[in-house]
């Protein structure tokens, strides 16, 4: 046997702020848990690498606003209708204890300017959710409370195939892609929390891996849930930002909370022309507003900062390098003052991961508990159904955590599968052979689906242009068992290049089926550019039948687990 | 990598400086950087550059100032025409 065999409760895959959220209350609950993460540390981050600056939450501080109820009543507006309003209510309320929870782990949420919680408004919610503070350390405490609760944490390893018997998850497959070790992991439970889908797209420098969220997120959680049979939704939906030309890097919530303008290139500041929020409308808003500026001819669009009070400009300055710690080495090298200038913005590369929208996630649709379509599969943070930035993936991943502990005590002991060795050995033949393969390389192989993301499944579709992305990433897909990887980081990548093409396809297949446009150039749909209120209140369901792409639809005022069919 | 040439090397380590220390190959997220462990008479090799994220937690990280990174001119001086990155028109 050429593989390690490992026996944990609760198997996360994924070490970012969801996963280690929801390995706390599992280890606090006493079951073992085994973490799979690709990186070497896990003070960090998943999907912005750095620290954090913003972090969305109800305080319970006095004003209705800040009370549970008032925003879980403009959820709906949030995401245009298209939400598990179940699964984002227990999320909104369980918000103040993970907050609390977190402080008690060390974190600090306090601007030392105040000593109090500095609160901003921006991206349409409607009061000021967010806090604004030197998270810099943030995961870093995260972190430390799984190793201080003795969380196993298996690094630069990579989940690529779930094993499942009569219909339920009992462990993964994984690989260390510096010493070629294999695992087969037997777990009661597993927790994915392995981001979002980045890598999706062309983006204006050209180089895949300047991407806003991590480019090491490529969606092997919803890859491997998919192929194991879960439902994915809201995949037809894609994100995009604004980042100074050239750099994708995070930075917008700091600009609009701030008072930042967007002004084209005849110094018009166009926002209000498309929100009456202006710069503080939602994400998804900001981005089509300028978008539609550039295909209107009015760009360059900019950033201005110049009317703001210099206390604020300070504050901008002295807190540029939270979220991206390179960001004012990039201003520097361009020689350019945001101070004195107005910045130079484009629209980001695509991802897959909440549309632009709070509590709109796009990935394994799960309920309550965290828990998917498929029976002992959980998920949490950017590849779940409900996603909210850092602050969902710590509370979603909470629940996850408490969820599966309370899943894996009902399981009372009950026996796993053994290991089928001709599935684990299979998994790992097909690995192995991308080393010796002589097909293209994973590199060239990725491009293409960049191509045909930016060109056909993009932020303007129709049937035709979808019809040509779905046989296009089809037949790239009988290429993928001769990709090359020149060595076992390659292989790695390799494996991230596929989960890129089938999540490519995924959002393809949900994109043509949803047969209307909703929330801006998240998903715009030329030949049906109106939204539909009557027909298109509904979830689109992607699913694997007998290797076909099967999709189904459900009623999104009611919870999405209302159509789980779980063990059968 | 044929192109290995004309690939662009954003991290760099000034040899002088660094200690050798192993916290770059660490903290990287992308596996880019590979330095042998417990050995501090080998530097890190940034072993796949073009994968660099420019995040710079290497250069947060590195306790005596050895890194810098370094932006290639396609990101500091972009020329890309956004309308480009908007999709293709094929109705």
């Amino acid at each position: 046997m050429s593989w390690t065999e490992l026996e944990t409760d609760v198997l996360v895959i994924g070490g970012g702020v969801a996963g280690c959220m929801a390995a706390v209350p599992a280890l606090e609950s006493g079951l073992q848990v085994t973490i799979l993460e690709k990186g070497k540390v896990l003070d960090h981050c998943g999907s912005v690498g750095c620290g954090v600056d913003h972090y969305l939450t109800i305080m319970d501080s006095g004003p209705e606003w800040d009370t549970p109820e008032f925003l879980i009543k403009h959820v709906p507006e949030l995401t245009d209708g298209i939400v598990d309003l179940e699964v984002t209510s227990k999320l909104i309320h369980q918000m103040p204890r993970v907050l609390k929870k977190i402080e008690s782990f060390g974190v600090n949420f306090k601007d030392p300017r105040f000593n109090d919680y500095y609160r901003l408004k921006s991206f349409g919610l409607p009061g000021t959710y967010h806090i604004n503070f030197d998270g810099t350390e943030f995961k870093k405490h995260i972190g430390q409370q799984v190793r201080k609760l003795k969380g196993k944490v298996l690094t630069r390893t990579m989940g690529v195939h779930l094993l499942e018997k009569d219909n339920k998850v009992y462990g993964a497959v994984a690989f260390n892609f510096r010493t070629g070790e294999w695992y087969a992991i037997k777990a009661k439970s597993v927790v994915m929390a392995a981001g979002e889908v980045n890598r999706l797209s062309k983006n204006a420098s050209g180089m895949p891996f300047d991407s806003w969220h991590c480019p090491f997120n490529t969606g092997d959680a919803h890859r491997m849930a998919f192929d194991a049979g879960a439902i994915l939704t809201n995949m037809e939906f894609v994100e995009t930002t604004l980042t100074p030309k050239g750099f994708s890097a995070q930075g917008l919530n700091a600009l609009v909370s701030e008072g930042a303008h967007f002004v084209n290139k005849q110094g018009e500041r166009f926002m209000f022309k498309y929100d009456e929020k202006g710069e503080n409308a939602r994400r998804a808003v900001i981005a089509d507003a300028v978008i539609n500026e550039y295909l209107l001819g009015n760009g360059p669009i900019y950033a201005d900062c110049r009317h703001l009070p210099s206390d604020v400009l300070d504050h901008m300055e002295a807190t540029l390098q939270i979220d991206r710690y390179t960001m004012p080495a990039f201003y520097e090298q361009k020689a350019l003052k945001f101070r004195d200038e107005p910045v130079e913005v484009s629209i980001s590369e695509l991802s897959i991961r909440r549309s632009g929208v709070y509590f709109r996630g796009s990935g394994l649709a799960v309920d309550t508990e965290g828990h998917s379509s498929k029976e002992n599969l959980f998920a949490a943070g950017d590849c779940a159904s409900v996603s909210g930035g850092i602050a969902g993936a710590a509370v979603l991943g909470h629940i996850s955590g408490e969820g599966v502990s309370a899943h894996v005590k009902k399981m009372n002991g009950s026996k796993l599968p053994e290991f089928d060795a001709d599935e684990i050995s299979r998994i790992k033949n097909e690995n192995e052979h991308h080393l010796v393969a002589s097909g293209l390389n994973w590199r060239a192989f990725e491009d293409k689906t960049r191509e045909i993301v930016s060109d056909y499944i993009g932020v303007r579709r129709s049937s035709k242009s979808l019809e040509l992305a779905m046989q296009t990433l089809a037949s790239l897909a009988n290429e993928e068992s001769e990709m090359k990887a020149d060595d076992l980081h390659g292989l790695m990548r390799v494996n991230e290049t596929k989960s890129i093409r089938l999540s490519a396809e995924v959002m393809a297949n949900a994109a043509m089926a949803r047969t209307e446009s909703r929330t801006g150039s998240s998903h715009f749909r030329s030949d049906f550019p109106e939204t539909n209120e009557t027909d298109w209140k509904k979830f689109v369901l992607v699913s694997k039948n007998e290797e076909q792409m099967n999709i189904n639809y459900s009623d999104a005022s009611e919870s999405l687990a209302s159509v789980f069919d779980r063990g059968k | 990598m044929s192109e290995e040439k004309k690939v662009h090397n954003p991290i760099k380590i000034d040899p002088e400086v660094c200690v050798k220390c192993n916290l770059c190959d660490w903290i990287c997220p992308g596996d880019l950087i590979y330095k042998k462990e417990d050995d501090r008479t080998t530097l890190p090799d940034v072993k796949y550059p073009d994968e660099c994220w420019y995040c710079g937690l290497c250069q947060s990280i590195c306790p005596v100032d050895a890194i810098e990174i370094i932006f290639p001119e396609e990101m500091i001086n972009c020329k890309t025409d956004v309308r480009s990155l908007l999709g293709k028109d094929v109705e």
